[in-house]
């Protein structure tokens, strides 16, 4: 579960560096969800092969079971948007179609988003976002949420056991409950924890006004240059498309 | 004498919310090159002492506080607690909460980083403390695949990284294993070699003995009595249990046996819990190889072994809750598999408040159990001494009480296997005796493991010890 939100250092594989990451986001977000220049045929292309780029990104970093899982999934939906949508009438139109135009747009996002949560350091987020001059303020806050998060998943975990134990279950006695029961020791460890996180960060100087150094190299590599190049293609074909160059 | 370290003066403290004050008239001068240790039971205070000379009090902690601190010439009330940083190191109790990056050698730069050192330097630092606690293996890993000896280690080497005058560690080994705990003994030797000054606040005291040069042991607030090292470790058992301390010695070493189950007292069992196959492996790595075990039945089981030698896998697969797992057990010629493991056993966790749900103490003790119990479930509460909690909040009690409300759940539901996570790490002398009397107690009605390091305990309670090594008992 932990490996949703943090890296696996001991194990990476192809290691790009954060702003290329978001940049291929953002890219994403503006062509594939926006739907930016869906009406120039080669940015249409281009765009379905962007949105093949995060799921090629999860192989680099060797995690190949969500690279299959969203592969199969990205390329059901996407085959049935071209080929099945357009045969469709009345309900199954508007249903399937519905679907389909949903997460045929959301999908590369999200995927993107994971890689890119799965594959980045808290101190390599930390340095790029001090490189484009991001204030300490909105970084150190997002740092402790990069850090919190597995620990939440962890307590989760353990209360997941304890409600096992008690046999506290759905279709069980307490099934309305779940929710509650859940919650509340979930809340008392995450503020146990987060304060006593919090002691200890302030304990290491955290938050001092001299201006805070990073061990972490970060910058570009001839992967990153590959990878911003193509990015960089979809944008020059969106502007020739629409200057009436390519169609 | 040589220079003042640190000075409390006159410090009388209440916490926010408290009632009464954690600390009365403290008075404490510590000096240069100096290690000292902290003692007393729980609540005495010297967590406290702790907090106000690392700067948590009064910055992150608040309440009334009168009286003066100082650390080498510096007003702790006066220097914002980022600053006190460099001269104070701090090392906390939970290797779980003390982490703020999520790998380690990021982790041990983190302070130098706050620091703002410049990189070569830190790289120096880092390379530096890493050399001399001799933990390179460590670096560049997940923090969340190391065991609580390897993060307390970790912890260690980012406080030693800011190269501070004095370090506080506020009770650092009530997770660990007696390895960890000796070479966190040998850096701390070696801290004091080279001159630091160090504050421990402890309940384990064996581990301490030839390091500390003076004693200062505390209740209620107040200290009432220092000792010089070398006269507080000559003392003898009875008179440190007298004073609710933990012994400096154990009578008999536990954890040097060989791998499988002795018995350790007289004890007589009708029958046996015969457990079967019991293997299990996380991916390639195998963790678990047991192929037949008998546990006497209605024994108090310790099982003992190192950080990571497969101990709480063996008993989540006996309470049936490592997913996968295919062996089995028979109680009285019946065969339960794992499902049906669930329905008999619970585990208290070390962590107990994963565990508690409900509002009210009764109501969580009736949770799994029909309304008509009720009555049953007063006598357990009472036998266990908390009947008059049954309307409080159970998340509102001290950590003992809770595992008692944890352990009459278990008691109500009739569940005739009980295995409990490190039940007393971090319970004083007091706690851990009421404790022990518990866990014998229950043993009538059912059988009970404890996974343990605590030698005191497996001498007062447990009848057998299991012990594990590498997952394997032969």
């Amino acid at each position: 579960m932990t490996g949703l939100f943090t890296a696996d250092i001991e194990n990476r594989g192809l290691i790009l560096d954060p702003r290329t990451k978001l940049s291929v986001m953002i890219t994403l977000v503006i062509f594939a969800l926006g739907g930016t220049g869906s009406e120039i045929k080669t940015v249409r292309y281009a765009v379905i092969a962007l949105s093949v780029l995060p799921i090629i990104l999860l192989l680099t970093s060797q995690q190949y079971k969500k690279a299959l899982f969203f592969g199969i999934i990205y390329v059901t939906l996407k085959s049935a948007e071209i080929f099945l949508v357009p045969t469709l009438t009345g309900a199954a139109l508007s249903v399937i179609g519905l679907c389909c135009l949903i997460f045929v747009r959301l999908m590369p996002g999200l995927i993107m988003g994971a890689y890119t949560l799965s594959s980045t350091t808290v101190s390599e987020f930390i340095a790029s976002m001090h490189r484009m001059h991001i204030p300490q303020q909105i970084t150190i806050p997002m740092s402790v949420m990069f850090r919190f998060f597995p620990t939440v998943l962890e307590e989760f975990s353990a209360i997941n056991t304890a409600m096992k134990m008690r046999d506290i279950r759905l279709g069980g006695k307490h099934a309305g409950k779940l929710f509650e029961y859940r919650l509340i020791p979930l809340m008392v460890c995450s503020v146990n924890i987060g304060s006593e996180l919090s002691a200890a960060a302030l304990t290491r100087g955290l938050g001092t006004s001299t201006r805070r150094t990073n061990i972490c190299r970060i910058g570009f590599h001839i992967q990153d240059v590959v990878i911003l190049l193509s990015v960089f293609i979809v944008y020059i074909l969106w502007v020739l498309g629409k200057v009436g160059l390519v169609i | 004498m040589s220079t003042i370290a640190a000075e409390i003066k006159n410090v009388r403290f209440r916490y926010q919310n408290g009632e009464e004050n954690v600390l009365n008239d403290v008075d404490l001068t510590i000096s240069t090159g100096e290690c000292v240790l902290l003692c007393g039971g729980s609540g005495c205070g010297k967590t406290t002492v702790t907090r106000l000379l690392n700067g948590l009090i009064p910055h992150y902690y608040e309440g009334e506080l009168c009286g003066k601190t100082t650390v080498f010439g510096k007003s702790i009330g006066d220097t914002p607690i980022e600053d006190i940083a460099g001269t104070v190191g701090s090392v906390f109790q939970n290797p779980r909460s003390q982490f703020f990056c999520v790998d380690t050698t990021t982790e041990i730069a983190f302070g130098c980083e706050n620091m703002g050192l410049p990189e070569c330097e830190i790289h120096k630092r880092v390379k530096k403390a890493v050399a001399q606690m001799q933990i390179n293996d460590l670096l560049d890993r997940s923090i969340f695949k190391l065991s609580g000896g390897e993060k307390q280690k970790i912890a260690c080497a980012g406080a030693a990284a800011m190269q501070p005058e004095i370090f506080v560690l506020d009770e650092p080994t009530s997770n660990l294993d007696v390895d960890s705990i000796e070479q966190l003994k040998n850096i701390l030797r070696l801290w004091k070699n080279s001159g630091k000054t160090i504050v421990i606040a402890e309940h384990r005291l064996e581990w301490l003995s030839s390091l500390c040069d003076r004693v200062i042991f505390m209740e209620n607030g107040q200290i009432i009595k220092e000792y010089d090292g070398n006269t507080f470790f000559s003392l003898d058992t009875k008179c440190l249990n007298q004073m609710g301390l933990r012994t400096c010695k154990s009578q008999k070493n536990y954890f040097d046996d060989k791998p499988g189950i002795h018995a350790v007292k007289k004890f007589r069992s009708d029958s046996n819990i015969s457990l079967h196959d019991f293997n299990y492996s996380y991916g390639k790595h195998s963790a678990l190889k047991i192929s037949s075990l008998g546990l006497p039945k209605n024994s108090v089981t310790a099982v003992t072994g190192h950080n990571g030698a497969g101990k709480s896998t063996f008993v989540k697969c006996l309470c049936g809750l490592q997913r996968g797992f295919k062996g089995k057990v028979i109680i009285d010629g019946i065969s339960y598999n794992s499902g049906k493991m669930r329905k008999i056993s619970y585990m208290v966790m070390q962590d107990v408040n994963h565990q508690l749900f409900a509002e009210t103490v009764l109501e969580e003790v009736m949770l799994g159990a029909d309304e008509s119990d009720e009555e049953n479930a007063l006598v357990i509460l009472k036998r266990l001494g908390i009947e008059q909690y049954k309307n409080r909040h159970p998340m509102s009690l001290s950590g003992g009480q809770k595992q008692r409300v944890a352990i009459a759940s278990a008691l109500l539901a009739k569940k005739s296997l009980l295995v409990f996570d490190e039940p007393t790490s971090g319970l004083d002398f007091t706690g851990m005796e009421s404790t022990a009397e518990l866990l014998s107690s229950i043993s009538d009605e059912c059988t009970v493991l404890v996974v343990t390091h605590d030698s005191e305990l497996i001498e007062r309670c447990c009848t057998h010890i299991l012990h594990i090594e590498n997952g394997k008992i032969s």
